[in-house]
């Protein structure tokens, strides 16, 4: 744990950062999660839209202790010197604050995520209908509670449909560890640390179409198919909580609208 | 009151929106001489500001302040260091200030914005030069150990007075700063005690929250010919150049004053109007710090 710069004395901190300890009463049958939830049940989730005022389009999301931020901007002018591309360019960054972690980060850009965003959302988007454009979505970790990837995918796509890209559908994700011989849905971050494998899903559940699937770790295909099942019929509950989300927002909309006419 | 010029016949039939992308400076000068800004304002009004404690829980003390649609959100993180031999009984602050690519268009990833170091530098100056924080508070054992508080402070949203929302943000944070229980384990180390404290005697008994004194309070002004006005928006910014920001402490007294240059040079009848419009607004920021604080206790 070094400290940054030359000036600044190292320092570390004070809690303890591993414990294995209670790994052990994972694979028990009888033995609930830690904060309560059954194997397949997900996190209190919650969505707002409209947080970030400077952006064309944000979102929040708050999945327990998960918090993420997402702003779109665009479609802009590329700033990069790139190619001309009739079709509309797409550009992700995730990043985390310092104090999203345990123990203090350094806050710098997660490249994996990033391309793992971008990878995850392009499927959805219909890129043709901003031709020579860019369309930046950037995502702000503000802390870390587990799950954090499909979170942000998530939230992204709330943000995207927020500014009014158009796209093929809502994108939602969701994880699922295998821990011992139990499935558990929407992972948390001490959950993760003792996962055998884990599974990312994200689709678009009204087309019934997958865009991204990341498998990691020891998985047998009877698994694979239930960890599926389970993350389809949850990703299809996420779309419905923030189709309400959007919905919401635009009927405060509409009667902003009628009282100004 | 639109000043007849050669753009006054495109003028008359432009809808409202045209004309402040088109000429801002002119839409914001028809509304100062009626003394009104274009959010309804008055010139020496401030945005509604709010502010919430313990939003981040991973962090050891936070707070997330509205000021507008400026936010920000601040959160400290408590970590040990050997203090240094000059000051073997005082801990030490590290403050920073992001602005992460989200908060505004202008910021893009890999390029930090440029009001981001400057605002860092502001920021650790006020709070290190107005005798806040007493950094003797900070120390666990003399010579051997003490705090680093490390303050990382987010702006979620750019719209203007950035630097008195992150001032504000900073001051609640430490507010609500509860300094953990620690011990030294056997190999030197300090520890987090948990619960039945592990038959360890805590090294820090009864100082778990900091004393606040002198409390600074800042309001940013914008300076445009004989007008004052105060906490501005992005877009008043954008358009009016002059700044000045002036700090003051909870008794009133001065503790920084910063004219980074700008077009209009100010009179000193006008940077008195800055002191006198920050002293009111210092006592508004009190009763928001104050009426948050109280609610923390309750719980």
């Amino acid at each position: 744990m070094a400290g940054k710069g030359g000036a600044t004395p190292s320092t570390y901190s004070p809690s303890p950062t591993t414990q294995k300890t209670k790994s052990l009463s994972f694979g028990n049958d009888e033995v609930l999660r830690p904060d309560d939830r059954e194997w397949h049940q997900c996190r209190p989730a919650f969505f707002q839209i409209g947080v970030v005022a400077a952006a064309a389009g944000s979102a929040y999301a708050d999945f327990g202790s998960t918090k993420v931020i997402v702003s779109v901007f665009g479609p802009r002018e590329s700033k990069k010197a790139v190619m001309y591309s009739d079709i509309g360019r797409l550009n992700c960054t995730v990043s985390y604050t310092n104090f999203a972690t345990p123990v203090r980060g350094q806050g710098s850009d997660h490249k994996e995520f990033s391309s793992m965003l971008h990878k995850a959302l392009e499927g959805a988007i219909i890129l043709e209908t901003f031709p020579k454009t860019t369309v930046d979505v950037f995502a702000l970790v503000l802390e870390s509670g587990g799950s954090d990837l499909p979170v942000v995918i998530s939230c992204a796509s709330l943000a995207l449909a927020d500014a009014g890209i158009m796209m093929y559908d809502l994108v939602t994700s969701v994880s699922v560890s295998c821990l011992g011989k139990n499935l558990v849905l929407d992972p948390t971050l001490e959950e993760e640390s003792h996962q055998d494998g884990s599974l990312i899903l994200t689709c678009m559940p009204s087309r019934d179409e997958v865009t991204q699937l990341t498998i990691t770790g020891e998985w047998s295909t009877p698994k694979i198919n239930e960890g599926m099942k389970i993350c389809t019929d949850a990703c299809s509950k996420f779309s419905q909580i923030m189709k309400s989300c959007l919905k919401g927002f635009d009927s405060a909309l509409e009667e902003e609208d009628s009282n100004v006419d | 009151m639109v000043l007849p010029d050669a753009s006054g016949d495109v003028l008359s039939e432009m809808d409202v929106d045209s004309f402040r992308r088109l000429f801002p400076l002119r839409f914001f000068e028809t509304h100062l001489v009626k003394s009104t800004r274009p959010d309804g304002r008055s010139l020496a009004e401030a945005r509604e500001t709010s502010s919430a404690l313990g939003a981040v829980a991973s962090a050891d003390g936070s707070a997330l302040v509205k000021i507008g649609s400026t936010r920000m959100l601040a959160a400290i993180k408590m970590e040990v260091m050997t203090p240094s031999k000059e000051s073997p009984d005082e801990g030490c602050i590290a403050i920073d200030f992001h602005m992460p690519p989200i908060c505004s268009p202008t910021v893009r990833p890999g390029r930090p914005a440029e009001a981001a170091p400057v605002v860092s530098k502001q920021l650790s100056d006020t709070i290190l030069s107005c005798g806040m924080i007493n950094l003797k508070e900070l120390s666990l054992i003399s010579g051997k150990a003490a705090w680093m508080a490390y303050l990382d402070i987010y702006c979620l949203d750019a719209d203007g007075a950035l630097f008195d929302a992150a001032l504000l943000s900073a001051v609640a944070a430490f507010s609500h700063l509860q300094i953990p229980v620690v011990s030294m384990n056997d190999d030197g180390k300090v520890v987090v005690l948990s619960g039945d404290h592990g038959g360890k005697e805590p090294v820090n008994k009864g100082k778990r929250k900091l004393t606040l004194s002198s409390i600074p309070f800042s309001l940013t002004c914008l300076l445009h010919k004989n007008y004052i006005l105060a906490d501005p928006t992005a877009e008043e910014e954008s358009v009016m150049e002059t700044l000045v920001t002036v700090v003051l402490d909870s008794s009133g007294q001065l503790v920084s004053l910063y004219k980074p240059g700008g077009p209009v040079l100010a009179y000193t009848s006008a940077i008195q109007d800055c002191v006198a419009l920050t002293r009111q607004r210092a006592r508004e920021l009190q009763m928001i710090l104050d009426e948050v604080t109280s609610g923390m206790e309750v719980d």
